[in-house]
This record gives C-alpha cells, structure tokens and sequence, in this order.
C-alpha cells in the first residue's frame, strides 16, 4: 500500500510529497530528499515531531502514515577549522 | 558585597548540584582546538576544570581569528593551535593544566581520561571517538556546528550513540573527504560564526558539568538541535539503531 508523505526541508520551507512503501527504509528517504533539492554536500537527518528517525527503521516500523509532515535538517559538521 | 579574597568559585557553589571537588579533579580530554576547542577550553577553565589534555595537531591559519579566543596575529602559519590554548588557558586560571596533545586523536589513548568533549570537524574523527569512548564506557559530548545551526549530543554508555543518528548521507560525506585527498581527512571551509559556536560549546561545558557532578539524569541524553536563525533549541530522540556497529549491529 503507498503511503504518501510530506517532507519538508527546514533550510528554505520548501516541501514536496513522496510516495513510499511501508517496507522503504529511512534511509532511502533521507538520500531522495536530499538529492532532490540538490543539497549542499553535508550530512542530513529526518525527523517526526520531536524524534530522529533511524535510518535503517522502516516507514512501517517508524509509525509513519500517510500525509504525515518529516523534516529533513542538517546534521552540522564543524567546529575545529 | 563582593570580598577582595572570596573564593572564585563562590556564585557557581551556590548551584547545588555542582560538585566542585569532582569538577576540579575531573581529567577531560578535550579533541580539537579549533573555533569549538576555544570556547570550551575557556568554559572549562572558567568552571573549574583543571586537568585537560587538547588534542590537535593543526596550526593557526588567519581565519581562525574571528572565532577563537586565544589565538593571536602572530601566531598565524607557525604556532600549534593545541599549544596557544594551553600557554594562555593559565592567565584565565593559574591552577589549570592544560596539556597539549599534537597528534591526531586516531593516535591518542584515550583511555586515561574521565570525560571527552569533541570539538572535532569531521564525521570520521566523531566516529572514531564515539565508537572508542562507548568502548571505554567514558562519557563522550559530541558538539558540531554548521553556520547558524549546532548541535550537542552526549553519548554514556547507555543510550543511543552517534552513529545509531547516521545514514548513507553521512558515509558519502566521508567519501567526499577520502577522495579529496587519498589517504587523509580533507576538510572543506564549513561556515561558522563565534556566537554559534558559544553557543554550542557552552551547552557542551555544562553537560559535562553535571556529567561529573553525578547528575548524568540531567543531561540531554539524545539530540539538542539549535538553529540561531529562529532562535530556538529543540531536544531531538534519537532511537538507538539495532544496526550500530556499537549496538550490537553489524
Ligand atoms: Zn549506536
């Protein structure tokens, strides 16, 4: 059954609606999002609401159902240069 | 009405919680010392840390000089950062002992230390920390920053670790840094500003204040996501992965 979902990418607002399986894995949605907004090179998370979402959970087993809104944020890198 | 000879310590005594004893005692290991090292170095000093050895290899280069306090003009191109910080952490604290340590934390023992704060830039040197710190059950607090956004995260030995919050984005970031380079870390220039970076360094310092003072049930056990454009401070759950090397996974 697809599930259709909202992302949304913290940096500038925007979202877009995906379709997934319940079995499609985190990790899967963290690369399409990022791609699709042809992110800066970086490292990024999803999270539901207060929690990160793990990357080999998945949609099924993070308790995702449809039209539910993830955010997509970068995970920084700096600090020592 | 302040008395020319009370105690330094005096104000943060009256925290209750903080065990000063404990905190002067502490041996921290602190891993970078660069924007991030700064800054925590002078907390810790300033809070009572006493025994800190700063690993870094790097030297200063001029962009470090509008983010880290202890670093001068004329130390640009020839003085080791780890060096600098530890020569003038003492006029803050005559009692601080501020070892530098110049090497790559790949190549340090980590093991001789009670708390480790990473002030590190890239994710193969958070790897290797966490997966060593979880090893040697040494609380490890991790802090990073990228332009405005910072985050904390302490990992203890119970709980979820770094890279149980990693996916396939971060591996290709450090593909990105192999590839550059062939064998060695390349890091590119990441925006960063002193505020962000106070920020962050001062969440990092106070965790590891109540880490020590046998209040880890305060700590932000998971995720403290800061994002100084809106001005907010959000504290993430990170699920511990099945999957984490350092969980049991593979
Ligand atoms: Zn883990």
């Amino acid at each position: 059954m697809t599930l259709v979902i909202t992302v949304k990418n913290v940096a500038n607002g925007a979202t877009v609606r995906m379709e997934t399986e319940p079995e499609e894995r985190i990790g899967e949605i963290i690369e399409s999002a990022a791609e699709y907004w042809k992110k800066d090179p970086g490292a990024y998370v999803l999270k539901k609401g207060k929690t990160l979402l793990s990357a080999s959970s998945t949609i099924d087993e993070s308790g995702i159902i449809g039209n539910d809104i993830l955010e997509l944020i970068p995970d920084p890198e700096g600090g020592s240069t | 009405m302040l008395r020319a000879g009370a105690d330094r310590f005096n104000r943060m005594r009256m925290i209750e919680f903080l065990d000063l004893d404990a905190i002067h005692e502490c041996r921290c290991l602190v891993v970078g010392a660069g924007a991030l090292g700064n800054e925590v170095v002078k907390d810790l000093v300033l809070s009572g840390f006493r025994y800190i050895t700063l690993v870094d290899h790097d030297v200063i280069s001029r962009s470090n000089l509008s983010r880290c306090l202890f670093f001068r003009e004329k130390d640009v191109g020839s003085v080791k950062k780890a060096r600098a910080i530890a020569s003038r952490a003492r006029s803050i604290d005559p009692d601080a002992r501020v070892r530098p340590n110049i090497s790559r934390i790949q190549f340090v023992d980590m093991s001789d230390h009670d708390i480790i704060l990473g002030c590190v830039d890239n994710i193969d040197a958070r790897i290797h920390i966490n997966s060593h710190a979880r090893f040697l059950s040494i609380p490890y607090i991790d802090g990073a920053t990228y332009g405005l956004r910072g985050k904390v995260q302490t990992v203890l030995s119970d709980g979820p670790c770094l890279q149980c919050a990693m996916n396939r984005t971060h591996v290709k970031q450090m593909e990105r840094h192999f590839s550059c380079s062939g064998d060695d870390v390349f890091v590119t220039p990441i925006p960063s500003d002193i505020t962000t970076t106070a920020v962050i360094a001062g969440m990092m310092v106070r965790e590891a204040m109540k880490i020590v003072s046998g209040r880890s049930d305060l700590c932000s056990r998971d995720m403290c996501y800061y994002d100084g454009e809106k001005g907010t401070t959000e504290l993430l759950d990170v699920p511990v992965d099945p999957t984490c090397p350092n969980h049991g996974g593979d």
